[in-house]
């Protein structure tokens, strides 16, 4: 598979401002590639050299060959783009809006109509009256429109509900079966798991890992709290990728690492009166692969980030 | 593509073109109105003139008898209304399409489509031209119309001259705002700088009329090159002045494309 993105060495700086440093990515064709970290980390300056606003300070990025501070507008011929906060015009209704960046793009004027019916957005209304998740709409119809085969998102579903948040998903399945790739950044873990194939994590402007997304999925560390109604068997929780974490006899704090099947196996045999089971987000994961704090153990990282949050979230 | 981006710009620019356009028909058409009050009591008026110090009187472009039409538009629309107006118009419309559009985050969108850099900025300078010259023939409309009124009995063919003049004079507000916001990419800094520059060209003007022997120093204010008094009094045409002027406009609004082309965005 051809590389669609590749960017070699990629640094930023803003003056004596961190942006990003040395960033090696590739995304093969087809791809949905997630691009985490928290905010300030370089997600939002990767894209923008990326996409051409911004000249490297050193390395270069490609899109399709092309080099993206030199040959812009042929990647963007490429491309299709929805920025993290877009500022759309105000004065104009949402139907305006998108038949003008259909126009800039070279689409019909109503390529965008299916799109807006599908995920419910009024387009006879003037952007500055849409809500914030409306205004996001149209970013997500702007950027799904048409068959630019790259699609580049930044924080893609910031605003919207589950239900559209389940669309986009939709969406994103959708173009990757139709042979497009995806680079979608964000800070939603749930987000990225469910829709992408392989996830970089970017901290500090520096790409410090690059997986696929189910070796990230498969090493989490997920908290499960148990009420039961009486105490449970001894050993019941003896597994390989089980921790105890805190417990008397019927309240029980469990750590499970991985595959979580067969600690639910067990759990199916006892009277449980209540279970809470939460992923960590994005945060968690940054803690057990690279605690800040120098927690040399994965499991420490975790357990203090379940621990802090506290049970029941 | 063109169409769209042509369409556009015309959407953003109705309000504040319109809110412009109303105020000059109103300003111009009432001015043109008292002129005949003007002309009726020239000696009247002169006289009292004759009052003030002329290096100010000059320095407002009130060098013979308002009874004089050249003069009496230098006076009030030359020298203040389209001063004001060009400037409004330049400094909002000339930043909006790269420094006010990248702070609000809507340049992005745009300049990530296949449309050139060259072609976006080129299309909003087109628009900024169109403005101004819709601004200034209705302007210059207002008097015409406002004097027809009142049987002022201004001489059309004479007034269509300062069209341009004062089209050129928009421009070498406009570009230089055009090619600040560019480099800035601020629109704060960028109008500041262009409204300080306008403000001390002006003060530069009073400067030279007080004091004749600063001639020179009038060089480096643009409205010594909006002088239409002479085009409207004896018909000759500063061709010299208004390619100074539309030089100044055209040369900054090429600059900008060249670096916008290659700007990096990082504001």
């Amino acid at each position: 598979m051809t590389d669609v993105i590749r960017t070699t060495g990629l640094t930023k700086r803003y003056g004596a401002r961190r942006g990003v440093e040395e960033v090696d990515i590739a995304v093969a064709e087809g791809e949905v590639f997630g691009f985490l970290g928290p905010n300030g980390a370089g997600k939002t300056t990767t894209l923008r050299c990326l996409l051409g606003f911004l000249r490297p300070t050193e390395g270069r990025a490609e899109i399709f060959g092309f080099d993206c501070w030199t040959r812009a507008p042929q990647v963007h011929r490429h491309v299709s783009y929805l920025p993290s906060d877009p500022g759309y015009l105000g004065e104009l209704t949402a139907a305006e809006q998108l038949t003008h960046l259909a126009a800039l793009r070279g689409l019909p004027a109503t390529t965008w109509r299916r799109l807006a019916e599908r995920l419910e957005l009024d387009p006879t209304v003037q952007i500055r009256r849409l809500s914030r998740g409306n205004r996001q709409k149209v970013g997500v119809v702007a950027a799904f429109m048409g068959e630019a085969p790259l699609l580049i998102m930044d924080e893609p579903t910031t605003g919207l509900d589950p239900l559209m948040q389940r669309e986009f998903l939709s969406l994103v399945a959708e173009a990757k079966s139709a042979g497009r790739t995806v680079f979608l950044s964000s800070h939603n873990l749930p987000e990225v798991e469910r829709s992408c194939d392989r996830v970089a994590i970017i901290r500090d402007g520096r790409v410090i890992e690059v997986s696929p997304v189910q070796d990230l999925v498969g090493s989490h560390w997920r908290s499960i709290n148990l009420v039961l109604a009486a105490a449970a068997p001894v050993g019941t929780f003896d597994l390989p990728n089980v921790r105890i974490i805190s417990g008397d006899a019927r309240d029980v704090h469990l750590m499970v690492l991985g595959d979580i099947n067969p600690i639910l196996d067990r759990i199916a045999a006892l009277d449980v009166h209540d279970i809470g089971i939460s992923t960590p987000d994005i945060e968690d994961v940054f803690l057990r692969f690279y605690d800040p704090a120098g927690r040399s153990s994965p499991e420490e990282a975790a357990e203090q980030s379940i621990a802090s949050a506290g049970p029941g979230r | 593509m063109n169409a769209a981006m042509a369409r556009l710009e015309f959407r953003r620019g109705r309000v504040l073109v319109g809110g412009l356009m109303l105020v000059v028909i109103l300003y111009a058409g009432v001015i043109a109105a008292f002129y005949p009050t003007m002309r009726d009591n020239s000696s009247l008026i002169d006289q009292y003139l004759n009052l003030m110090p002329k290096g100010f009187m000059a320095a407002f472009g009130m060098t013979g008898s308002l009874s004089d039409p050249g003069i009496f538009f230098t006076t009030y629309i030359g020298s203040f209304l389209w001063p004001v107006a060009a400037a409004m118009a330049g400094i909002v419309l000339a930043t909006r399409p790269v420094a006010a559009d990248l702070d609000r985050g809507y340049l992005e969108l745009t300049l990530a489509t296949p449309t050139s850099r060259v072609r976006l900025l080129g299309w909003a300078i087109v628009g900024q031209l169109i403005a101004l010259g819709v601004l200034v023939v209705v302007m210059i409309g207002a008097v015409l119309v406002g004097g027809w009124l009142v049987n002022a009995g201004f001489d059309a063919a004479l007034f269509l001259r300062a069209i341009p003049v004062e089209v050129a004079f928009g421009a070498a507000i406009a570009g230089p705002a055009t090619l600040l916001s560019v480099v800035t990419l601020s629109r704060g800094r960028s109008a500041g700088i262009v409204a300080g520059a306008l403000i001390a060209m002006y003060l530069i003007r009073i400067v030279v009329g007080v004091e004749p022997s600063l001639d020179w120093l009038g060089r480096l204010s643009l409205f010594q090159y909006a002088d239409v008094r002479g085009a409207l009094t004896a018909g000759s045409f500063p061709i010299g002045d208004t390619l100074v002027l539309a030089g100044i406009g055209a040369i900054t609004w090429v600059a900008a494309l060249a670096l916008f082309r290659r700007r990096d965005l990082a504001a």
